[in-house]
């Protein structure tokens, strides 16, 4: 839960309390959603983020209302939607089959949903010719679907969901089916779209790196649940269990015994007897002595000179992953340990089985609850 | 793909006696066609003898009064049931698949099909006692009986064609109309119904088709003066063949090939 936007009682463009979805009944029932609590802000690119089945896509299903919670409150600019079919919602989605009418053009398929909405020929019209040009496919209103490339189609989606101007835009792994580049292309379309229109939008996905590029909070979910809930940074920087600190990016988990504990910090013993600060969760006391898991990311540990040295490691392998290469190293007490290294031609990676001293940079550091 | 087979696996085509087979199997299939077709423009009246052309046996089929009155009567009956059928296979084919999963559907989806697994002579002689039984009762003997038989067993047929349709459907479609402000009637009316009209097209023809041809129920169910086409040329069989009935065949031969070559160039070219 973000309890700054909490506790300051500013009202969401969606605000979702103690949702609940479970399908089917008795010994048979699943529970998609748990507990859910999330206030999404005006004009905020909000991402759901978890492996599949994590429940981010029923939660979207959920807001769209082609799910309706089991229990909870959802509201939408402040009016309790639950209950309400999704033709009665200000909400619009991109599908992830993207869901284009087959046997309507381009510009029919923009045009459907300010038709529906009883808006006037010549209203529908020029919002469409807006719509084309915002997605640069007017050389292509009068082409059918099936008759343009995935990436068009996925140009057309989101100018169809965007004409009838919904306070909320939902998109469902929208970018899954494009290829890398494409993909990317579209990431930067997506966040000029949003810049442009100032709509809500609410981006579900499974790759974590796309919802670190893009967003400006990402919610982390597994089995129902939100886990973490944060800017980006902060999920990056400070995950709060194992899960999200494995989920996002990539994560050296260390056992360390504790040597002393400070308030809010805790000395730990490093492998060869080095002591090393490292930040503790919020609560968290762990007794003098005791093992805990902490947690350092690849690009966090730097090669030293034995003088500077904190840890010892021995070179096991390389690989090369053009802008940096990934030394995978064993520590003095046989712990596996990533470093991440950015390449260059000065710097040619060390020798299998060659020893290195290593550095932590300061505050890297950080001790998980579990 | 066939054309660049590889020489390794299975090819029945490599089989001894392919060719023979092939061929065998198509001339019993068309040749008594080709014959019947042929023998329709004999100038004489033996169906052995050519003895030139003529399309006299055309004129006398136009100019025979019974022949004008059950043809009509064939096509007005096959227009009615077909037309009843699809409209209530689309409902049934919707009620099945847009509904989710409910008890009995595997059996409903059964009795739906029921026509096209019990035997036609059996229906048709169920029909025959129930209808006579309902004669009695109301002392009503017009056409109602024949176009209830023929819609009840042209749906399984309509039914078929259109729930394959409905399948082949995303059901995202629906959702996204929906999500664009579409109530449920609006989004049948501009996404689900355009969308299905070539299987709904398909099914009335194939309704059409199988009620135009078919004997048995009729034989069964049909009162005094309400022979069929179908039914008629089985009675003028009785008395001996002349070239008339081969021209009759003919010109029903060419309305249901017309039928059925619409019926595949709908499902082809609007099925993508």
């Amino acid at each position: 839960m973000d309890a700054r936007v909490q506790d300051a009682g500013i009202r969401g463009e969606i605000d979702i309390a103690g949702v609940n979805k479970v399908f089917g009944q008795g010994a048979a029932a699943f529970h998609a959603l748990t507990d859910i609590d999330l206030t999404i802000a005006t004009g905020e690119f909000f991402t759901l983020l978890g492996p599949s089945g994590c429940g981010k896509t029923t939660l979207l299903r959920v807001i769209a209302g082609f799910e309706q919670p089991t229990s909870g409150s959802l509201r939408i600019n402040g009016a309790e939607v639950a209950g309400l079919g999704p033709n009665r919602r200000p909400v619009n989605t991109v599908f992830q089959s993207y869901a284009l009418f087959p046997h309507m053009t381009v510009a029919q398929n923009i045009g459907f949903g300010l038709k529906m909405l009883g808006k006037s020929k010549r209203e529908v019209e020029a919002t469409t010719a807006d719509m084309l040009r915002l997605v640069q496919m007017e050389a292509l209103a009068e082409r059918r679907p099936a008759e343009i490339s995935g990436g068009q189609q996925q140009r057309v989606a989101l100018a169809r969901a965007l004409a009838p101007r919904p306070r909320v835009l939902l998109l469902d792994e929208p970018l899954s089916a494009l290829d890398l580049k494409l993909r990317k292309e579209m990431q930067g379309e997506l966040k000029r779209l949003q810049a442009e229109t100032g709509i809500t939008f609410v981006f579900v996905t499974h790759d974590q790196e796309e919802a670190l590029t893009m967003s400006d909070r990402v919610a982390v979910m597994s089995a129902g649940r939100i886990l973490q809930m944060g800017a980006p940074t902060e999920i990056y920087n400070a995950p709060v269990n194992r899960f999200v600190a494995d989920f996002i990016g990539e994560t050296n988990f260390l056992v360390l015994p504790v040597a002393s504990v400070n308030g809010a910090t805790a000395t730990l013993t490093l492998p060869g007897g080095k002591p090393a600060t490292a930040r503790l969760p919020d609560g968290m006391r762990p007794a003098t002595g005791a093992d805990v898991t902490a947690v350092i990311r690849p690009e966090q540990a730097a090669i030293t000179g034995p003088e500077e040295a904190e840890l010892t490691a021995t070179v096991d392998g390389a690989v090369f992953f053009g802008t940096d290469t990934h030394l995978q190293l064993t520590l003095t007490d046989g712990q596996p340990f990533v470093l991440r290294r950015q390449n260059r031609p000065d710097q040619p990676p060390p020798a299998t089985g060659e020893k290195l001293g290593l550095s932590l940079a300061p505050g890297a550091l950080r001790v998980l609850e579990d | 793909m066939s054309s660049a087979a590889p020489e390794k696996g299975f090819s029945v085509r490599r089989l001894p006696g392919f060719g023979a087979v092939a061929v065998f199997t198509f001339a019993m299939l068309y040749l008594p066609i080709v014959i019947l077709v042929f023998f329709s423009f004999n100038a004489g009246p033996s169906q052995a003898v050519w003895e030139g052309f003529s399309l006299q046996w055309y004129e006398a089929a136009f100019q025979n009064r019974q022949v004008r009155d059950v043809s009509l009567r064939s096509l007005g009956l096959a227009l009615t049931a077909a037309s009843i059928a699809t409209v209530l296979a689309t409902l049934a084919a919707l009620g099945t698949t847009r509904v989710g999963r409910f008890p009995g559907q595997t059996m409903i989806y059964a009795l739906i099909n029921q026509p096209l697994m019990v035997p036609e002579i059996v229906t048709g002689i169920a029909l025959l006692i129930f209808v006579a039984a309902i004669k009695v009762q109301t002392g009503y003997d017009g056409m109602g009986y024949l176009v209830a038989a023929h819609t009840a067993f042209c749906i399984p047929f309509a039914y078929l064609s259109i729930r394959a349709r409905l399948e082949t459907l995303d059901p995202a479609l629906e959702s996204a109309a929906a999500d664009l402000y579409a109530s449920p009637a609006q989004a049948f009316r501009y996404i689900t119904l355009p969308l299905l009209v070539p299987g709904i097209l398909a099914g009335f023809m194939l309704s059409f088709v199988i009620s135009l041809d078919t004997v048995v129920i009729t034989e069964f169910v049909k009162s005094a003066g309400q022979d069929t086409l179908p039914t008629y040329m089985l009675g003028q069989l009785r008395r001996g063949v002349t070239p008339e009935m081969n021209a009759i065949a003919t010109l029903f031969l060419a309305l249901s090939v017309m039928i059925v070559t619409a019926f595949f160039l709908i499902t082809r070219t609007r099925g993508r």
